[in-house]
């Protein structure tokens, strides 16, 4: 072993349900409440980047009482984050959203851990079911429409109601600083990413027309939606949003998609496309199937550039986690991926000549 | 050292042990996750550490060659892990950046022959990966 490195599984932090419920009685005193009862905590799986648990809680604040099932959302241990994010802004952001979308609401915040013993924030439960099982069992058919809805209300929320914490484009246009990405990324890396190269270089030869930027999820999959009793999807974890393109998720959506299928743009792109362009106003020049490979390939590059990150300091000894070394096996499946879609737009283009 | 069973046999051989016998006597959701995890990265390791070493000497030599100049090996030059795996990302340093001169000066030919070494690339990372099961995942 070597000195300094942190070795965890990740599953020793916010996983004793005898001390957790001490912990978040403080966190809740803290931030107002009173007449704090909490009771059957336990961890939840489901996401990879940070620790989950669920509890029951009643408690009165601001002159109301209310009991209900809550979310514990942290970071992991030092060290072992496949990915390194903000509980902060993440709950500024889920704040800013919440009067426009499906998400469960955020209501209490330790940004320096200093209650739970590591940053983490608390929200609402909400009773939905996870969407990969739920399409199992009630099929796809109406979900192309009420993920462009989805889709088209996060893009659509006015961008001056965002945190001012909320990372903008520097140099002013998403699409350069995400083949920027693209380019640091194949530096940075503990080793030489040459298909890097190639995929920055011909996202900078292909560009589509330009759309206005807007809130944009980064991490929008079936991974982070859920399906609540009225057949409408909810989407979760806003850890890696930011001010870019908005079809950067439409493409990260077809990306996951293809490790983790259906892919339900697919399932009936004309009325996917048509609505999200009904709710957004973008035109057929700016969202048209040709445009989503484009983002298919682009719009990865966040989560990418974090594995890479992560990957590396693991590979120079300075983190170490399982959950690490398998996430970095994203990166084989992707590299196959983006080359494909490369391939597939440039033989769409060429038809269109 | 018994160099038999080859690493990729005992990887293996670990791999459904805990896929058989472990994975079944487990109840704790999270740690079935990150054993979900083990087993299929100790697959891909087995995999992997039966060839990584030769594929990574043939494509330096695949890339010098499309590169041109390509060097006279020494008999003693390491095949030790960490020193193959060193001169094969500077092999792919020289990959990308010749990748990004023929972009720049729109050299679709070149651009051609560079993207086949990819192509062969691409083909030994998916006989590594396997099936990706993103486990836990959703």
């Amino acid at each position: 072993m070597q000195r300094g490195v942190k070795h965890s599984t990740s599953v020793h932090v916010m996983q004793n349900p005898k001390e957790m419920p001490e912990k978040i009685i403080a966190l809740l005193e803290a931030s107002g409440a009173s007449d704090i009862f909490v009771d059957g905590y336990e961890p939840m799986t489901g996401g990879y980047s940070r620790l989950m648990a669920r509890f029951e809680a009643s408690f009165t604040i601001d002159g109301a009482t209310e009991s209900g099932t809550y979310v514990l959302r942290g970071d992991p241990p030092e060290g072992t984050a496949l990915i390194e994010t903000d509980r902060t802004q993440e709950f500024e952001v889920l704040q800013a959203v919440d009067p426009h979308l499906n998400t469960p609401s955020a209501r209490f915040l330790d940004g320096d851990g200093s209650h739970i013993g590591t940053p983490a924030l608390v929200l609402d439960f909400t009773p939905a079911e996870s969407t990969l099982p739920w399409i199992a069992e009630n099929g796809v058919t109406s979900l192309p429409e009420k993920l462009a809805d989805l889709a088209g209300a996060i893009h659509t929320i006015p961008v001056d109601c965002l945190p001012a914490s909320l990372h903008r484009p520097l140099s002013g246009d998403p699409l350069t600083d995400q083949i920027a990405m693209w380019k640091n990324t194949a530096h940075t890396h503990v080793e030489a990413l040459p298909i890097f190269h190639y995929v920055a270089s011909w996202l900078d030869t292909h560009r589509p027309p330009p759309v206005p930027v807007s809130l944009v999820h980064h991490d929008f999959s079936t991974a982070n939606m859920l399906v609540d009793e009225k057949g409408n999807l909810v989407i979760i974890d806003f850890e890696l949003a930011s001010v870019g393109d908005p079809r950067e998720d439409l493409g990260y959506f077809k990306a996951y998609a293809q490790a983790a299928p259906p892919d339900i743009i697919d399932e009936d792109p004309e009325t996917f496309l048509n609505r999200y362009r009904e709710l957004t106003g973008f035109n057929e020049d700016q969202v048209n199937p040709s445009v989503l490979i484009y983002f298919l390939v682009l719009g990865v590059i966040g989560v990418v550039s974090q594995l890479s990150a992560t990957g590396s300091a693991m590979a120079r000894g300075v983190s170490s986690s399982t959950n690490i070394a398998f996430s970095l096996d994203g990166l084989l499946f992707g590299q196959a991926a983006w080359m494909a879609a490369t391939e597939a737009l440039e033989a769409a283009l060429d038809g269109e000549e | 050292m018994l160099s038999q069973p080859t690493t990729d046999k005992i990887l293996l051989a670990i791999a459904d042990d805990l896929n058989a016998v472990i994975a079944p006597a487990i109840a704790d959701e999270q740690a079935k996750v990150l054993l979900g995890q083990a087993e299929q990265l100790l697959r891909r390791l087995s995999r992997r550490s039966a060839s990584e070493i030769a594929w990574m000497v043939e494509e330096i030599t695949e890339i010098e060659d499309v590169l041109g100049g390509g060097k006279t090996r020494s008999r003693e030059e390491s095949l030790h892990l960490e020193d193959v795996a060193k001169r094969y990302s500077e092999a792919s340093q020289a990959l990308g950046n010749a990748i990004d001169e023929a972009f720049e000066v729109g050299d679709e030919q070149r651009l051609g022959e560079l993207k086949q070494v990819l192509s062969a690339r691409i083909a030994r990372e998916q006989e590594i990966l396997g099936q990706l099961d993103l486990v836990g995942r959703g």
